[in-house]
C-alpha cells in the first residue's frame, strides 16, 4: 500500500499521539487538528485517505462534522466515541461515518479498523465489478450466484440482497436502518423490518462454518453489522 | 354566680322603704293593682341587680309592707276583705317566680358567654398554631398559652420519645413511660408517682399532682408528651380540663406537623444528594475513558513482550469495566437506559458473546450447547444489554472457576421464555448468601481478595434482565459449582 495520508481530528493531544504512534510504522503521513473547523479545513485542503474523528470536540457536534465532510469527500471516516450511546453511533454512521471504535480502544483494534477502511477505499475500482471474493465466499453479481468453499448455495431474494449489500460494503459498519433501506426498498413489506436480524441469522447458517462463531458477518451490538474484509478474514486464521 | 355585695342589699332596702313611704302618702288614691305593680317592679329590678336571693327577700318584705301599711285595716296584718289575701299571695308567688326565672335566664346567658369565650380562645389558638411559619414556633405558642391559662410554672412538649432539647433531665422516666404507653402519668408532691390507665386527665384534684404528663396522640400513635408542672398542687376545674384536652389535641397536631416538616426536608436533601451523586458518576465515568485510552495505548506501545506493560493494559480494561458498570447503574436508576426490545436470534446473542469473551480469559474453554436440536430460537429483547448480562455472567464464572474446567453455556427454551444458563465448577454460592448476591455492592465475605470488581455486576445484570421482562437467577450446580440463568421472553416466527 502506498503510504497513505491520515487526518486526526481530536482536541486531546494524548489521543492524537496514540493515533500517530499507531500508524508510525506504516509510514503514513499524519495530519492533526484540535478543533472541528480546523479539521474540516485540513480535510478540504489535503484530501486525506482516512479521517479519524473524535466525537467530543468542543466546537461542533460529531454528526455535523460527518455531514459537512461527506458533502464533498468520500474519504472513509473512523469515529472515536466515549460515553456515546448506540443511538448516537447509529446517527453518525447514517450521517456518513464508515466505522467507529469505542474508548478505551486497543491500538490493534484501531489499526485493524483503519486498515480495513483504507483497503476498501483503495479497492473501490470502477463501478460494475461483477465478482466479489472474500474468504471462501464468491458472490457473482452478474450470475446472481453464491458459492461457499466452492459449493453453490441457494439464497432467497432477500438473503441475496442482504449479502450483496454487506459484501459490497465489507469493512464498513452498516446500521440496521441502512440495511433495511437498501434491501427492502421497493419491496412490499408488512412488519418485515423487525425480522432483519432473523434473516441475518438464516444467512449466517448458510455461509458460516459455525453460526455461533461467525467469521464473515460480525455483529456490532445495538448498531448493526460489519462484513469482514478479505484481509481481515485471512488474519483470523 | 357570685353573691351580691352588702351595699347593694342596703341600697335596695332603702329603695323599698322610699317606695313604701311614697305609696303610704298616696294610698287614698291608689288601687291595689297599682300597688302590686309598683312592688313587682321593685322586686324585678332588685333581682336583676342583686340576684335571686335579693329578689326573694325583697318580695317577702314587700308582701309584709303591703299588708301592714297599704291594705285596710292599716298597721295590722288582719284584712277586712278576705279577697285581699288572694292579691297578697298572688303577689308573693309572682315575685318568687319572677326572681327564679330571671336567675335561670341569667345563668344560661353567663354559661353561653363563657362558652363563647372558650370557643374564641380555642379558635385563636388553633389559628396561631397553624399560621406561624415553623412548626416549632407553633409548639412554643401552644405551651405559652397553656402556661398562662392554667397559671402553671412549667409547660413543655417532649417529642420523639426523648425530652426536649433544653430539657434539664436527659430522660425523665415518666416522659418515657408516657410516650411508650400512651397513658397519663402523675408526679405527686410527696415524690411518688402514679401511672394511670387512661390517656385522658382525671377530673378534679389530682392527688396533689405537681407534674402531669399527658400523651399527645395522632391517629392512635403517641408522638409526644405534654408536661405540666406547678409549685403548688394542680387543681383543675372541668372548664380547665376541657381546655387542656383541646389544647393537647392542638399540640399533637403541631408535633405531627413539625415531624412531617422535618421529614419532608430530609427527603428533599436526600433526593438532591442522590441527583448530585448520579450526575457526578456520569461525568466522572465519561471523563475517565479518555485517559484510560491513552494509558492502554501507551502500555500497548511499550509492551513488546514486557509483562508489566501487559498488566497495565489489563488493569486499564478492568477500570473501564468498573466505570461502565457504575455508569449503567446510574442510568438504570434514572431510567435513561433506553432499551430496544427487538426480535433477535439467540444465535446472534451467543455469537456476539463468544466474540467478546474469546481469548479474553487465559485460554479458558467455553462450550455452548444448543437444546432443541439446533432450531433457530428467537426472542424479543435488547441485544446489546443482554450481551452485557451474559458477558458479566461468563466473566464471573471464569473468575471463580478452577483452572482447566470449562465454562458451559446451555441454550434452550422453556415455555414463553428463552433460557441461557452459564455453569461453572467454582465454589458456588453458600445458601445463606444466595439472596444477597444480586444486591449492589454485595461482596461475598469469603471472596478472594484478588478477584476484583465492585460487586456491581450481578445487581446490574438482574436489573437489566428485569427491564426486558426477563430475569437472572442462581441455582447450585449438581456436582459442585454455580449456574446463573438468564431468561428472556421468547418470540414466535411467522410461518414463511
Amino acid at each position: 500500500m502506498p503510504s497513505p495520508t491520515l487526518l486526526v481530528i481530536d482536541d486531546e493531544a494524548q489521543i492524537r499521539r496514540v493515533v500517530r504512534n499507531a500508524f508510525k510504522d506504516a509510514g503514513a503521513r499524519i495530519l492533526e487538528a484540535a478543533t472541528a473547523s480546523q479539521g474540516i479545513d485540513l480535510a478540504a485542503a489535503e484530501r486525506p485517505d482516512l479521517i479519524v474523528l473524535d466525537l467530543g470536540l468542543p466546537d461542533m457536534p460529531g454528526v455535523d462534522v460527518c455531514r459537512e465532510i461527506r458533502r464533498w469527500s468520500v474519504a472513509p471516516i473512523l469515529v472515536l466515541s466515549a460515553r456515546h450511546s448506540d443511538e448516537e453511533k447509529v446517527r453518525l454512521l447514517d450521517a456518513g461515518a464508515d466505522d467507529y471504535v469505542t474508548k478505551p480502544f486497543s491500538t490493534s483494534e484501531l489499526q485493524a479498523r483503519s486498515r480495513a477502511l483504507l483497503r476498501r477505499a483503495q479497492g473501490r475500482g470502477p463501478a460494475g465489478e461483477s465478482r466479489i471474493e472474500i474468504g471462501g465466499l464468491i458472490l457473482d453479481l452478474t450470475a446472481r450466484s453464491l458459492t461457499v468453499d466452492e459449493n453453490p448455495v441457494h439464497l432467497t431474494p432477500i438473503e441475496w440482497d442482504l449479502l450483496r449489500e454487506m459484501m459490497v460494503n465489507a469493512g464498513r459498519t452498516l446500521t440496521h436502518q441502512h440495511l433495511f433501506g437498501q434491501v427492502w426498498r421497493g419491496r412490499q413489506f408488512g412488519n418485515a423490518q423487525q425480522y432483519l436480524r432473523v434473516y441475518v441469522a438464516h444467512l449466517r447458517r448458510k455461509i458460516e462454518v459455525d453460526s455461533l462463531r461467525p467469521r464473515y458477518i460480525h455483529t456490532e451490538p445495538g448498531v448493526g453489522y460489519r462484513f469482514a474484509t478479505a484481509a481481515e478474514f485471512a488474519a483470523q486464521d | 354566680m357570685p353573691r351580691a355585695p352588702v351595699w347593694r342589699w342596703l341600697v335596695w332596702g332603702l329603695v323599698l322603704a322610699g317606695v313604701t313611704l311614697l305609696l303610704v302618702q298616696l294610698r287614698g288614691r291608689l288601687d291595689k293593682a297599682h300597688i302590686t305593680l309598683v312592688f313587682l317592679l321593685v322586686v324585678l329590678a332588685g333581682t336583676l341587680s342583686g340576684g335571686r336571693a335579693l329578689g326573694l327577700v325583697l318580695g317577702a318584705i314587700s308582701f309584709l309592707l303591703f299588708n301592714w301599711f297599704l291594705l285596710p285595716p292599716y298597721h295590722t296584718f288582719a284584712l277586712n276583705d278576705p279577697l285581699d289575701w288572694l292579691v297578697l299571695v298572688a303577689f308573693l308567688i309572682v315575685s318568687a317566680v319572677v326572681a327564679e326565672i330571671l336567675h335561670r335566664l341569667r345563668g344560661e346567658a353567663d354559661a353561653a358567654r363563657r362558652r363563647a369565650a372558650e370557643v374564641d380562645r380555642f379558635a385563636t389558638l388553633g389559628a396561631e398554631a397553624l399560621k406561624v411559619g415553623r412548626a416549632e414556633e407553633a409548639l412554643a405558642a401552644i405551651t405559652d398559652v397553656v402556661r398562662a391559662e392554667l397559671e402553671l410554672d412549667r409547660c413543655r412538649i417532649h417529642t420523639s420519645r426523648v425530652p426536649d432539647r433544653e430539657g434539664t433531665s436527659p430522660a425523665d422516666p415518666l416522659v418515657t413511660w408516657t410516650a411508650e404507653h400512651g397513658r397519663v402519668a402523675i408526679l405527686r408532691a410527696d415524690g411518688t408517682s402514679r401511672l394511670t390507665g387512661t390517656a385522658d386527665l382525671p377530673e378534679g384534684r389530682m392527688d396533689d399532682a405537681l407534674s402531669v404528663f399527658l400523651p399527645l396522640a395522632v391517629r392512635e400513635s403517641t408522638i409526644g408528651v405534654l408536661e405540666l408542672g406547678a409549685r403548688r398542687p394542680l387543681d383543675l376545674s372541668p372548664a380547665q380540663l376541657r381546655f387542656l384536652t383541646a389544647l393537647a389535641h392542638y399540640a399533637a397536631l403541631a408535633v405531627e406537623r413539625a415531624r412531617l416538616e422535618a421529614e419532608a426536608g430530609r427527603i428533599e436533601v436526600l433526593q438532591e444528594a442522590d441527583r448530585l451523586k448520579d450526575a457526578l458518576l456520569a461525568s466522572v465515568s465519561h471523563d475517565l475513558r479518555t485517559p484510560l485510552t491513552t494509558i492502554k495505548a501507551l502500555a500497548h506501545e511499550m509492551a513488546g513482550g514486557d509483562e508489566r506493560a501487559l498488566a497495565i493494559e489489563e488493569e486499564a480494561n478492568r477500570l473501564n469495566r468498573m466505570v461502565a458498570n457504575l455508569l449503567d447503574l446510574t442510568r438504570l436508576k434514572s431510567g435513561e437506559l433506553g432499551l430496544h426490545h427487538e426480535i433477535n436470534a439467540v444465535d446472534e446473542l451467543i455469537g456476539a458473546l463468544l466474540q467478546r469473551v474469546s481469548g479474553a480469559f487465559d485460554g479458558r474453554e467455553i462450550t455452548v450447547r444448543l437444546e432443541d436440536g439446533g432450531t433457530l430460537l428467537v426472542g424479543r429483547f435488547d441485544l446489546a444489554q443482554s450481551l452485557r448480562i451474559l458477558v458479566n455472567l461468563v466473566e464471573n464464572a471464569h473468575k471463580y472457576s478452577p483452572a482447566g474446567t470449562p465454562v458451559e453455556i446451555a441454550v434452550g427454551r422453556a415455555g414463553a421464555f428463552l433460557s441461557i444458563a452459564v455453569a461453572d465448577r467454582g465454589p458456588g454460592v453458600p445458601a445463606t448468601e444466595a439472596g444477597s448476591i444480586f444486591e449492589p455492592f454485595y461482596r461475598s465475605p469469603g471472596a478472594l481478595p484478588d478477584v476484583g470488581g465492585a460487586g456491581l455486576g450481578l445487581a446490574i445484570a438482574r436489573q437489566l434482565a428485569r427491564a426486558q421482562e426477563g430475569d437472572v437467577s442462581y441455582a447450585a450446580r449438581p456436582g459442585g459449582g454455580a449456574i446463573f440463568t438468564l431468561t428472556l421472553p421468547a418470540a414466535e416466527l411467522p410461518s414463511e
